[in-house]
């Protein structure tokens, strides 16, 4: 290493005259075969290695445009949000709302990504790319073919959406699995979002392995409309998930405020796979909703403060007061066991509860409802107001 | 003399330190050494939003700079502080508001003037008005190879947070990709149109841009742009100016003394175009339907028999996807994309007809082609 470094030092010794000329920025020849420090080396290697990646998923990444649709309208904020000033937060007669649109966002109308599912034409996305609603899909393929595609059907959950172009001997690319999968491992998003025929290349490493209810894998990669729909990587260029804007509240939009924050979420192989065979019958995959805003005075059970008109509960007869004991066989003790017992199943899934009046108990068979299919919550002889703090502890 | 004299050194005195320590740097760092005495930082005219300082790029050993263009360079007096601390005055050589970039020349400045500056920016030495500047510059005619994925290396006066004459801030990225910008800041279009790089690195933070982009080799890349947020994704963009297009503007802006340069129109672009690309519409024989709840569709309503837009095989009810590339989700779109193309532009349609995607060209003929009987076409 000694005489390695003389040798350098005299041989730059013998350059100087010559580097006086400041005018070439560059040290030494930027060949980085030539001896290097191995820090330098290994920088060198991993640029190239991330070089290789966008070459390796090209041919699997699809261009999405959309024509027409419109900017989803404005809505109050979600029940739990607390950043809005209090003035604007007005009286919530409709939580349940999955709330499209997000004050301060508005989605663009520009390219989106996608990549390719099986050879016979699948294509997997983000839901987030069709919130405008478009009139008119089209896919652009890798061999430059721009297809009509079809919105076969979206997961609200998920946040993903499956296309269908007429085509076949696509190029399907290579997909990690969950036990592939390590925090610290690097992370490569790419995306076809700011237009171009090159993909994005954003690079990062994953921050978790599993967010928002198993849902997704945490990346410190900048993930954005850029390339939302678009592969979250590994340096093989094998795919960890499906980039996509998520957070722990309901919402087509949430989650977008995170974007390029270095808090990025994607999709992986196994929960696509559970519901892909779903949405391949056109079945889109809604949220599931019991209809009831939830009393949080009480800290050790789950106390029922209303209940929407119409709704499931209110069809089986659920009345404010009642208790929630159990879900589907699960002890229930606060609002937070009940969302992780209730989060994965879509509208239509019939949900088993033990119920309590009183100190009676009973049991009931609910299906769960659409967001939409859920009447505004009735008012009540001491309204109960969720978007309100809660109130100080009654002392008398 | 001694001034003089010591200026001679350091500027022999830089490479030998380049050399001397490029052996012991190991990653990021080795570029720095050859990249931040090429970065100054500007202070000028501040109001509004503008932060009222910046970055600079030195391009010749005299003190031509690159920087963009910004309220901050239209100030009476710009100073400049370059890494070594040298405090500067500086002159507008040139603005090109389409490319919205600027060339200034620094200058030494005389005594008076500068104490109260010096002070303020807490700068050490200056030259005095005699002195002939020998300042490292980039030499940005010298290509370097660039491909997405590669480390980068961001460079520039981010938040003012460098005082004095603390060198500049550097962050690190990879390269993401090379696209054409389409952007906007507030809610005015931004001008720029030409190919940007976009960095994996948050460099759109007030004062850093003017700041360089270079490889790991201390390449130099590009020239971060200023703050905007891109059409395409409504999102804020990271983001510099190719070192192609800046090279370009250097050999047109130099010699060019303080004005626009001349028609200072970029390629395709024409300023006051409101209405001609519609007079081109009809001359080409498309007649573009009106109907729409809410958003209207550029559909066509009507081509003309035996006009070029018929013949180029553009038929009634067409719908039109893309426009020289630059997608046309509805008329405002349209009529956006359309006024922003030279008269003499084809045009390159993708529409979609029933259900397929079609892509055609229509062509301004030179000669009046109206007049040809001809009974073929679309319809």
């Amino acid at each position: 290493m000694t005489t390695h470094l003389t040798a350098s030092l005299c041989g730059w010794l013998v350059l100087l005259p010559l580097s006086v000329a400041m005018a070439n920025p560059t040290p030494e020849s930027s060949d980085p075969s030539s001896a290097q420090h191995p820090d330098f080396t290994l920088l060198h290697a991993t640029q190239k290695t991330f070089r290789n990646v966008a070459d390796t998923l090209r041919p699997s990444l699809v261009r999405i445009e959309t024509v027409g649709g419109s900017q989803p309208p404005e809505q109050s904020l979600p029940v739990d949000d607390s950043e809005v000033a209090p003035k604007k937060r007005k009286r919530s007669q409709m939580p349940f709302r999955d709330s499209p649109g997000l004050s301060g966002f508005e989605v663009a109308d520009g390219p989106t990504t996608g990549i390719v599912y099986s050879d016979d034409g699948y294509i997997i996305t983000s839901s987030f790319n069709f919130i405008r609603e478009p009139l008119l899909i089209t896919a652009s393929l890798y061999d430059g073919r721009r297809l009509i595609a079809k919105l076969i059907a979206r997961d609200q959950v998920r946040k993903i959406a499956l296309l269908k172009v007429e085509a076949t001997n696509l190029h399907v690319p290579q997909w990690l699995n969950a036990n592939q999968l390590d925090v610290g491992q690097w992370s490569i998003a790419l995306g076809l979002g700011f237009g171009g025929d090159d993909p994005s290349v954003n690079v990062g490493i994953i921050s978790a392995l599993s967010r928002m209810h198993g849902n997704a894998v945490q990346t410190d990669a900048k993930l954005s409309p850029a390339n939302y729909g678009g592969p979250l990587c590994d340096i093989h260029g094998r795919v960890i998930g499906i980039c996509v804007p998520m957070a722990q509240r309901p919402g087509e939009l949430a989650g977008i405020e995170l974007y390029d924050s270095g808090v990025g979420f994607a999709v992986p192989k196994h929960r696509i796979e559970e519901i892909v065979a779903v949405l391949k019958t056109g079945a889109s995959f809604y949220r599931g909703w019991l209809g009831i805003s939830v009393d949080r005075r009480h800290r050790d059970s789950l106390v029922i403060a209303n209940v929407a008109d119409p709704s499931p509960m209110q069809a089986a007869g659920v009345r404010p007061g009642d208790k929630i004991l159990t879900a589907n066989g699960k002890d229930i003790r606060h609002f937070g066991e009940l969302v992780q017992t209730l989060y994965m199943l879509p509208a239509g899934t019939p949900v088993e509860l033990l119920m309590e009046t009183d100190d009676s108990g009973y049991q009931i068979e609910v299906k769960l409802a659409r967001s939409a299919d859920l009447g505004p919550l009735p008012d009540l002889e001491e309204p109960f107001d969720p978007s309100q703090p809660l109130p100080p502890p009654k002392n008398e | 003399m001694i001034v003089q004299l010591l200026i001679l050194l350091t500027t022999i005195a830089a490479p030998i330190g380049d050399a001397a320590i490029v052996v012991e740097r190991q990653g990021f760092e080795r570029a720095v050494s050859t990249v931040m005495p090429r970065v100054v930082k500007l202070y000028g005219l501040r109001g509004g939003a503008e932060a009222g300082y910046g970055s600079g790029i030195i391009v010749s050993e005299d003190g031509l700079v690159l920087t963009v263009l910004s309220l901050l360079i239209d100030a009476r007096r710009i100073r400049v502080v370059t890494a070594e601390g040298l405090l500067l005055g500086a002159d507008v050589i040139h603005r090109d508001r389409n490319r919205q970039l600027a060339l200034i020349q620094l200058r030494p400045i005389d005594d008076e003037a500068s104490r109260e500056d010096r002070h303020a920016l807490h700068s050490g030495s200056q030259p005095s008005s005699s002195d002939r500047l020998r300042l490292p510059f980039f030499n940005i005619a010298e290509q370097a190879e660039l491909r997405p994925g590669d480390w980068v290396l961001a460079v520039g006066n981010a938040f003012k947070v460098a005082e004095g004459a603390e060198p500049v801030s550097l962050v690190h990225g990879v390269f993401s990709t090379r696209t054409r910008l389409d952007a906007r800041r507030r809610k005015r279009d931004f001008r720029y149109r030409d190919d940007v790089l976009v960095i994996d690195a948050i460099t759109s933070n007030p004062g850093a841009p003017g700041g360089a982009l270079v490889n790991l080799d201390g390449q130099f890349l590009g020239m971060i742009g200023r703050e905007v947020i891109s059409n395409r994704t409504n999102t804020h963009f990271n983001y510099a100016i190719p070192r192609d297009v800046l090279y370009e503007y250097l050999l047109e802006a130099r010699g060019i003394e303080d004005r626009e340069s001349p028609g200072s129109q970029p390629t395709g672009v024409s300023s006051n175009d409101e209405n001609g690309w519609k007079n081109r519409l009809s001359e080409a024989g498309i007649r573009m339907s009106k109907v729409g709840y809410k958003v209207v569709l550029p559909f066509v309503a009507r081509v003309r028999l035996g006009s070029i837009a018929s013949r180029a095989g553009l038929r009634k009810d067409d719908l039109i996807l893309s426009v020289n590339g630059r997608n046309v989700p509805d008329m405002t779109a349209f009529a956006n994309t359309m006024s922003f193309l030279a008269p003499d532009e084809p045009w390159d349609l993708v529409i979609r007809r029933e259900n397929r995607i079609v892509s055609l060209r229509i062509e301004h003929a030179t000669t009046t082609d109206e007049t040809t009987p001809e009974t073929g076409g679309g319809q």
